[in-house]
């Protein structure tokens, strides 16, 4: 779609909050020229320690990286991706080289930003994105989404895109576009994804791109394979009540002591299953909360659940890859719905036994048509466990 | 299929019978129904002045004070839209980020309700030559351009601060700012006619009164309300 302004100038959408580009307007950009000191100190101040399987994948992704050679790195949910980045960033930034880690969702970026600064005591890094304005600098560790991406040219010797399975990243060709821009010409580049797209599998076939894969969890155990449970009648009846066998799947993950994460499709639903769950649950004492995107106290209801303060959180598809809770179980409600993709029902199945000492927990796909997408989900994850 | 342009999904527009047979070409909605309904009309009891939404009354505090500076002689204004969030993000990519093609989106909102009404002019509010110049479009014309005929009376001077940027002391005491464009040409019917002042958001109800003033000096006989798509 074209949109022009009245003087009948065309203006781009894609990149307006970014400040307006119309016709006639001058870009000007250049290739960076900012120099860093090669230092002997890697700058890596993490002490963990990774399993034999993911030193691996950080070996190969080092030696890929001094060959300049482009990584796909394929790694299931609860894997450890971000540990798996520590060696490669710090060889970067050893070399005196810029590296940036890009990602689709500002959460995502909330999230690493800590886990770096934290890995990477001494050296400044550079945060972006839409909710948090400011020019951006020269800092020789940049994190950012994918987004800010269209601020840099030829800037970054490596540049890692988290999660490049997920929206809005995902078929955008401006973030594309971005995104092979603000590499440099010799510099290298790792997606990291658990759930591959296709594009990204073509580039593999050709040859372009190196697949890494990582088909076991940190802890060594299997993804749980979600359940599937078939229902005739609506979820929500003409009297805004729940369907009663929904209900005692609600009532024995709450029975079994997990914190319980439910899925919904829309914000507007939010509200009315808090109610009916309410009504039918009958108890006091257990808390139970709503969260979606445009909600204002979204940090402070995850970190409730996170902390076992809420037993039950209903979300969107906001919760739906970079958070862990522990222990936690999840049902999906309408896992037919076009807002889940095979991606997001991969992820979301994801969630579930993280945790060392609970690696297995239940993972339940409620549905009225059984879609491509929950097939697929469930084969892509009977895979990774093979 | 169509794509949003707020949320950039695709969505399938609703179909209705009455269109379908009626000879007038009805317009195609640009937003779809989930986008639609973030935004939320005033409804129940209002002040019958601004049509601020309040639990109980018939004026509102901010009108009280109104009727202290102009006894007698308040501005009745109309409004159909709440002030919330969603119509807050609207205004921030329209206006300050200069996304033009949003105005479709604030039609929509109040298209329906304006072709329904009958004043002889419609003025309106006018965007200061600055912000015009930065954003290549005036705010307001844009919008009800397409709806309804309308009569630019109002100029804005140069120099004069963008009421958004202010907290509510500071909107209080804004200056006047207006003044005639003695340009356009009138009928002389004006002098006695309906005239509707149009602009985006009611808040403080210091630019409509600023307008209305300037527009009461030359015309002291016209009846004068505004409209606001917000209040």
């Amino acid at each position: 779609m074209k949109y022009k302004l009245p003087s009948g100038k065309y203006y781009c959408r894609g990149c307006i909050g970014l400040g307006r580009a119309s016709e006639g307007n001058w870009l000007i950009r250049l290739p960076a020229t900012d120099r860093f000191e090669k230092r002997k100190n890697d700058g890596l101040t993490w002490q963990g320690k990774l399993t034999p399987l993911q030193q691996e994948i950080s070996d190969q992704l080092v030696l890929n990286f001094r060959e300049k050679k482009s990584s796909l790195v394929h790694a299931v949910t609860g894997a450890g991706k971000t540990e798996m980045l520590f060696q490669l960033i710090a060889t970067c930034l050893s070399q005196g080289k810029r590296a940036c880690i890009a990602t689709p969702r500002i959460d995502v970026v909330n999230e690493l930003y800590p886990r770096f600064q934290a890995a990477f005591a001494q050296i400044e890094i550079g945060k972006y994105h839409g909710r948090e304005y400011k020019e951006p600098g020269l800092e020789q560790l940049t994190i950012c989404t994918t987004h800010q991406l269209m601020k840099f040219y030829q800037a970054f010797d490596l540049l890692v895109i988290d999660e490049v399975d997920s929206f809005p990243y995902v078929g955008n060709a401006e973030l594309h576009f971005a995104a092979k821009n603000a590499v440099k010409n010799t510099g290298m580049r790792a997606y990291l994804t658990a759930t591959p797209t296709n594009d990204l599998l073509q580039e593999v076939k050709k040859g372009t791109i190196q697949l890494l894969k990582l088909n076991r969890r940190f802890h060594g155990g299997l993804l749980p394979v979600p359940k599937e449970k078939l229902f005739i009648k609506p979820f929500l009846n003409k009297r805004q009540q729940i369907h009663p066998a929904l209900l005692t799947e609600i009532k024995k993950v709450i029975l079994s002591k997990h914190p319980l994460l439910i899925f919904v499709p829309r914000i507007e639903e939010i509200p009315t299953y808090l109610k009916t769950l309410q009504d039918k649950l009958k108890m006091k004492e257990l808390k139970m909360a709503g969260v979606h995107a445009q909600d204002p106290q979204r940090l402070e209801k995850v970190q409730a659940f996170r902390e076992r303060k809420l037993d039950v959180l209903l979300t969107t598809t906001i919760l739906e890859r970079g958070v862990t809770f522990k222990n936690v179980w999840v049902i999906i409600i309408a896992a037919d719905d076009a807002i889940y993709t095979t991606a997001s029902l991969v992820q979301i199945a994801g969630r579930v036994g993280r945790a060392q000492e609970d690696p297995t927990g239940l993972v339940l796909y409620c549905y009225h048509r059984y879609t491509k997408n929950i097939r697929t989900s469930i084969k892509q994850i009977r895979e990774m466990n093979k | 299929m169509r794509t949003c342009l707020l949320c950039e999904q695709e969505f399938v527009p609703p179909i209705y019978f009455a269109p379908i047979f009626s000879f007038k070409q009805s317009r195609s909605t640009r937003i779809c129904s989930h986008c639609l309904q973030k935004f939320q009309k005033l409804t129940g009891n209002y002040c019958s002045f601004c049509h601020k939404e309040m639990d109980q009354g018939l004026v509102c505090l901010d009108c009280k004070k109104w009727q202290q500076m102009y006894p007698n002689n308040v501005l009745h204004n109309h409004a159909l839209y709440h002030y919330n969030l969603a119509f807050h993000d609207l205004m921030v990519a329209y206006k300050r980020r200069g996304d033009y093609v949003l105005r479709e989106v604030l039609q929509e909102l109040c298209y329906e309700y304006l072709i329904k009404t009958d004043y002889d002019y419609y003025v309106p509010v006018p965007t200061s030559p600055e912000h015009q110049d930065r954003r290549q479009f005036d705010t307001i014309f844009a919008v009800y351009g397409d709806i309804l005929p309308l009569t630019p009376l109002l100029k804005k001077k140069t120099g004069s601060h963008a009421q958004g940027e202010k907290n509510k002391q500071e909107r209080l005491k804004t200056p006047q700012s207006f003044f005639i464009d003695s340009a356009v040409e009138l009928d002389e019917s004006i002098k006695t006619g309906k005239i509707l002042i149009l602009d985006d958001i009611y808040t403080t109800g210091r630019t409509l009164y600023h307008a209305r003033d300037c527009l009461r000096r030359d015309f002291p006989k016209a009846k004068i309300e505004s409209f606001s798509i917000c209040r």
